[in-house]
């Protein structure tokens, strides 16, 4: 190791530093940064070439859905909850509905189960391969993103012909979901698959096998598994360090339990086991999304006939719904006072405590250049952390 | 490291001649998919201005506008939905709610323009590229965010309704109650066509929110006869429900039924909390039946001090006298008619004017009249054998019965007609035992009766010959009457609005019976006027003519119900009766 | 989850409880024990994950909720702890010493409903909000409709009808004077 005597000491996890001494630098990373995802702002401080100390700032894209819910009906909200993440839109949608439904103690046909978890494992594809671009990118890959996203708009033209919507698909409504799939879409997500496929071999090429990628990658931020639960760790972070921690598995939702599956871990949580586990669930979700396919239930029961949804009250009761999303437990917190509007949503994202709290933590002694790498690495949304 | 991992990196020129995945320019059209929601369309025809998708959208992004060349009927507030894409999120919400299934979005989503303004529109009415494209997202079955069916109503079986004259409709539960409020979608379409204009959405909501009183509130507003009204109204508002576009209206009549169901006739006064001074002012009302009884409740709670004259031993009018028990149980009529004389309106019955008091002595000493007499002069076949024994009118029986007497009609009857009088007799002749047959001019989708009444008519199984143009009845060796009749076709006449009865020569048929019964319709009897006031009082075909506060040509005297409205229906004469209260408190107030 | 809330019941005396479904429940606890509690569920009942803090606001009975939720990864159970705080002034005691992520929520809950959690660190510091001056905005008398009326203003041009009123003018307008 080199000299380190001119960098401050780090004292648990802290770096001691003067500010006025005129040694540090400080940067803002963001908000407006091609390596930050989203609108979040980092405040760096600088020693040298490496990070000494980072704040996360948000509120660039604060939009108080939380807040604009108090005051819509609950069928209202559904447009709503999409925005809450753009990648991935269909987690929110639907935990919406299921927290909705548990309140008011509608069982949902079985179709509509399948339809769902379908939607939900595509924009899991869709989400991580939106990531992996912005991954490749940090490192200065941008052939790997240019891959990676128009692989992703294929995924979003499927979702068109399902829904209707591009990005926001408003596809899993309260009471089951809007549609059944439309004729010949299987052959279309089969040919995308077979694309992703071919693709996913040729990442793991040019990425995994590319020694610039691996030694920027590799030892960078290590999250030990004694870390996971005093920082509130969940998904691939989680996974990557070891824990078989996978909602999907532990409390299957949906038709998660009659689907096979193993939950994927590695032995070593540093931003390239991170991405390698991710690039593994790729291969994961396209496999779920066959045996959803080949399992598909027939018949075009796959919406329960809500009570008129502009009179639809919802019973005195509170409840934590959740669904592993491609950053790990998702989760609404849905209070209702009895009336047709939700006394309180809360909308708990994994970015909250892995940009917030972890980042931090794990960004003292990086090499600036390394920064953005390391944030993606932790594949985080802002607009869930400020919903 | 190994070499391999310095030499991978360049497998990404493999991909270098690959075809880019970027569309070049000129842009290549790609049109939306079929189910894209883009640009939205409306069918101007089939939408009826209801809101719905004003009331869902929750960018408040539609307003409800009126639009050139749309009329406002009783089916359509001529108001459309217009767009405004600056607040748009291109959800559908609307589309899934609209009750008409005329809204839907286009698969268009490319349009440019450099003025703002254009970006809201009408969708529908004005032109625009994807006016008519087919593609888009629209409603579909298997998914609707609206309750189209009806919460059935617990009847009587019609094997144990026939049997007696306990209430066929049970009513509904306030579970029941409650789902069956919950379809409303609150348009207010059906206020227009409500002859009283009640408060239709505002009390289903009250039901809804479980606040009855408030619901009870909001009846007595427009009609003070709900108990009445909840069981035999003729529900025009249901005909114009925007749900009953797509699915079955809402049963508006039965949700007033149980909000008075609901509540003990000891609590009304406590509810309706009706505060009023006496203005020292005093008007005579003649004839008890609901338009007396209408005009008795709005000037009493005006300050009025009302005596109403009946001819009759009980008030209520054809209510009682007509209207048979299994539909219309005499105790809740009484409930509507002693909270009305609780607040002070005298009823004096057993009084006829014309005969018992002198027209003129009320003219004489009443600041105002008003008269609602009611139609209780049967019309005559006009054939053969109409004044044998055995051969009576609907109306007769129907007294009869109301009055504890049983008709003497044996163990079979032919009705004559195809109204609600016709079957209400029809259907009280099987509770007294006979069999029934019901003989009518037309087709059955003809009848004037209310599909329901006729629907109730057939599972009780009265019989139906359709068709029939009567033309005597004898009386047979054993006693017996024998109705004769010619069986017609139906021909349809040049600028005639339906197709007439036509006889076909020589196609005669009969049915022997032990009683007749006529029920071809009524007429006023308006004997009770004395000539220099008949004389004043304008008249158009056997109807009073009254201005629309129910005043008649002679300005103290005002009118309402069967004698004046073309309806002839409890609700139209209870709204005469508010009217003409109002009328006269205009008329009284200006001297 | 009935053993945990047994022992719940004979450690703390806890009570109400709100059984949810096989897997999850919610409990309301005394403000001043929370911490204990919370550390005991932790260290000694494999509660180990706190999935978030976060507050009802209950203006009618002028109180502001907190619900802490944590889970146990063993039994894949959630456990729900409520607190409620008086709302005139909330004050609750800070956990930030038992998780680390806990001082950014209660920065926010700090900026967004107005509770104090004294000793937190950082707790003044913006969550969101830069500048803020109104009632904290989470709070349920803060009416976000009429915030943007008076901060941004609407393209003129907006008229809408209400079908009832709108029928009743054309239909039958001699009855609008009344009632
Ligand atoms: C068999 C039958 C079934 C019906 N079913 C329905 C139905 O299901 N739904 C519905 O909405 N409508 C129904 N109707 C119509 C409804 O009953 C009438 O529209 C309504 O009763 C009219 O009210 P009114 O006040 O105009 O007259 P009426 O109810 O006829 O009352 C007139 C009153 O005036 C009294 N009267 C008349 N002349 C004098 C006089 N000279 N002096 C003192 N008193 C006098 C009469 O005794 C009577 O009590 C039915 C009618 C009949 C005959
Ligand atoms: S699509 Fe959604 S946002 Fe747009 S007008 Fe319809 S309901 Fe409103
Ligand atoms: S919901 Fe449908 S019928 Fe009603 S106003 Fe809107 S477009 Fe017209």
């Amino acid at each position: 190791m080199s000299d380190r005597s001119k960098f401050p000491p780090v004292i648990d996890g802290k770096a001691q530093f003067d500010l006025d001494s005129g040694k540090y630098i400080k940067v803002w990373q963001g908000p407006q940064h091609p390596g930050v995802t989203g609108n979040m702002a980092l405040e760096l401080i600088i020693s040298g070439d490496e990070v000494i100390d980072l704040t996360t700032h948000v509120g660039y894209l604060h939009r108080g859905f939380e807040k604009l819910m108090e005051r819509r009906r609950y069928i209202q909200c559904f447009p709503i909850v999409c925005r809450i993440c753009v990648p991935e839109p269909d987690t929110n949608e639907y935990l919406l509905a299921a927290a909705a439904e548990e309140l008011a103690g509608i069982e949902i046909p079985e179709k509509a189960k399948w339809l769902r978890t379908l939607t939900l494992e595509l924009s899991r594809l869709a989400s991580f391969l939106m990531w992996i671009g912005g991954q490749s990118g940090a490192f200065g890959m941008g052939t790997v993103a240019q891959w990676a996203i128009a692989q992703r708009d294929f995924i979003l033209d499927l979702f068109e012909e399902l829904s209707g919507g591009r990005v926001y698909h408003m596809y899993i409504v309260p009471g089951g979901v809007r549609d059944d799939l439309p004729s010949g879409w299987d052959k279309h997500l089969e040919d995308v698959l077979v694309k992703t496929e071919k693709m996913l071999k040729e990442i793991e090429i040019v990425m995994f096998n590319n020694v610039i990628f691996k030694m920027r990658a590799q030892n960078l931020g290590i999250i030990t598994p004694d870390m996971v639960d005093k920082f509130g760790i969940v998904g691939p972070n989680a996974r990557a360090a070891g824990l078989a921690r996978d909602l999907r598995k532990d409390e299957p939702y949906l038709i998660y339990d009659k689907l096979d599956f193993q939950v994927i871990t590695r032995d070593f949580s540093d931003a390239y086991n991170r991405t390698y586990l991710r690039w593994q669930e790729m291969w994961q979700s396209i496999g779920l999304i066959r045996q959803i396919m080949a399992g598909m239930p027939a018949g075009n029961d796959y919406h329960y006939n809500l009570p008129n949804v502009l009179n639809w009250k919802i019973p005195h009761g509170e409840t934590y719904v959740k669904a592993e999303s491609t950053r790990g437990e998702y989760g609404f917190y849905m209070v209702s006072d009895g009336s047709g509007y939700p006394r309180r949503v809360y909308v708990r994202g994994p970015s909250y405590t892995h940009a917030m709290a972890l980042l931090p933590h794990l960004a003292v002694n990086v090499n600036i250049a390394d920064m953005a790498g390391l944030m993606v690495s932790l594949h985080t949304y802002p607009p869930e952390i400020e919903r | 490291m190994k070499l391999k991992d310095y030499l991978s990196p360049f497998y990404v020129w493999k991909r270098a001649f690959d075809k880019p995945f970027t569309t070049r320019k000129p842009l290549e059209d790609r049109p939306g998919a079929p189910r894209y929601r883009g640009f939205h369309q409306n069918d101007m025809e089939k939408c009826i201005g209801c809101g719905s998708c004003e009331v869902i959208c929750q960018n408040a992004a539609i307003d409800l506008v009126p639009v050139d060349g749309i009329e406002t009927t009783r089916k359509d507030s001529g108001l459309r939905p217009k767009i405004d894409y600056g607040r748009c999120c291109w959800c559908a919400l609307c589309v899934d709610i609209c009750t008409t299934g005329s809204l839907k979005m286009s698969n268009e989503y490319i349009w440019i323009d450099s003025d703002p303004e254009v970006f809201r529109f009408v969708p529908g009415a004005s032109e625009k590229p994807w006016k008519n494209t087919e593609a888009g997202y629209s409603q579909h079955e298997n998914y609707t965010l609206l309750n189209l069916d009806r919460i059935d109503m617990p009847m009587l079986t019609p094997e144990d309704s026939r049997k007696s004259f306990i209430e066929t409709v049970k009513g509904y539960s306030k579970e029941e109650a409650m789902k069956e409020a919950q379809r409303c979608v609150e348009c207010g379409l059906c206020v227009a066509t409500c002859p009283a204009h009640m408060d239709i959405p505002d009390y289903i909501r009250a039901i809804r929110d479980d606040n009855l009183d408030e619901a009870l509130r909001l009846l007595y507003d427009t009609n003070p006869m709900p108990a009445t009204c909840g069981r035999i109204c003729t529900h025009l508002c249901e005909d114009v429900c925007s749900i009953g576009v797509k699915g079955e209206p809402l049963a508006i009549r039965w949700l007033k039924r149980y909000i008075v169901d609901q509540i003990d006739d000891t609590r009304f006064k406590a509810i309706l909390r009706d505060e009023f001074k006496p203005n020292g002012k005093k008007v005579a009302i003649i004839g008890a039946g609901p338009g007396g009884l209408s005009a008795a409740y709005y000037l009493v709670t005006a300050g009025y001090s009302v005596t109403i004259y009946e001819a009759s031993d009980l008030a209520g009018g054809m209510i009682r006298y007509g209207v048979p028990e299994y539909r219309m149980p005499y105790d809740q009529l009484d409930q509507d008619i002693n909270y009305i004389k609780e607040l002070g309106v005298e009823i004096i019955l057993n009084n006829r004017i014309g005969k018992d008091t002198l027209f003129s002595d009320l003219y004489n000493n009443y600041d105002a009249l008003f008269f609602s007499t009611g139609l209780n002069d049967p019309y005559k076949m006009a054939i053969d054998g109409e004044s044998l024994p055995g051969v009576f009118s609907g109306l007769q029986i129907l007294d009869d019965v109301t009055k504890g007497i049983k008709p003497d009609i044996g163990k079979s009857v032919a009705v004559i007609g195809g109204g609600n009088v016709a079957m209400d007799a029809a259907r009280t002749a099987l509770r007294l035992g006979a069999e029934s047959t019901l003989i009518y001019r037309r087709r059955e989708e003809d009848m004037p009766a209310d599909t329901e009444e006729i629907h109730e008519a057939h599972a009780e199984k009265v019989k139906f010959i359709t068709q029939a143009i009567p033309l005597r009845i004898e009386k047979t060796a054993n006693g017996k009457l024998k109705f004769i009749w010619n069986n017609a076709e139906m021909v349809a006449k040049e600028g005639a609005a339906r197709p007439s009865p036509i006889a076909i020569e020589g196609d005669i048929q009969s049915l022997e019976v032990d009683a007749v019964i006529s029920a071809i319709g009524q007429g006023a009897d308006y004997s009770f006027l004395p000539p220099e006031y008949e004389s004043k009082i304008k008249f158009k075909r056997g109807k009073v003519i009254i201005n629309e506060n129910c005043q008649t040509t002679v300005p103290k005297i005002f009118a309402g119900g069967d004698i004046a409205n073309p309806t002839a229906d409890a609700i139209s004469a209870i709204a005469d009766g508010h009217n003409a209260a109002k009328g006269i408190d205009k008329f009284l107030n200006k001297k | 989850m009935q053993e945990i809330l047994n022992k719940l019941i004979d450690r703390y005396a806890i009570e109400p409880i709100q059984e949810n479904r096989h897997n999850q429940a919610f409990v309301t606890i005394e403000k001043n024990r929370l911490p204990d509690v919370l550390t005991w569920l932790r260290d000694y009942e494999d509660y180990t994950h706190l999935a978030f803090i976060t507050a009802v606001d209950y203006p009618e009975i002028e109180k502001i909720q907190l619900t802490y939720m944590l889970h146990n990864y063993i039994l894949h159970t959630d456990l729900g702890l409520r607190v409620l705080l008086d709302r005139t002034r909330p004050e609750m005691v800070s956990i930030h010493h038992l998780w680390k992520q806990v001082a950014t929520y209660q920065r926010e809950l700090r900026e967004m409903f107005g509770i104090d959690f004294p000793g937190s660190p950082g707790l003044q510091e913006n969550f969101a909000l830069e500048g803020w001056k109104d009632i904290p905005p989470m709070r349920r008398d803060f009416d976000t409709k009429e915030y943007s009326e008076k901060t941004y203003f609407p393209r003129p041009g907006r008229q809408t009808h209400d079908p009832k009123e709108y029928m009743k003018e054309k239909l039958y307008p001699s009855a609008k004077e009344d009632k």
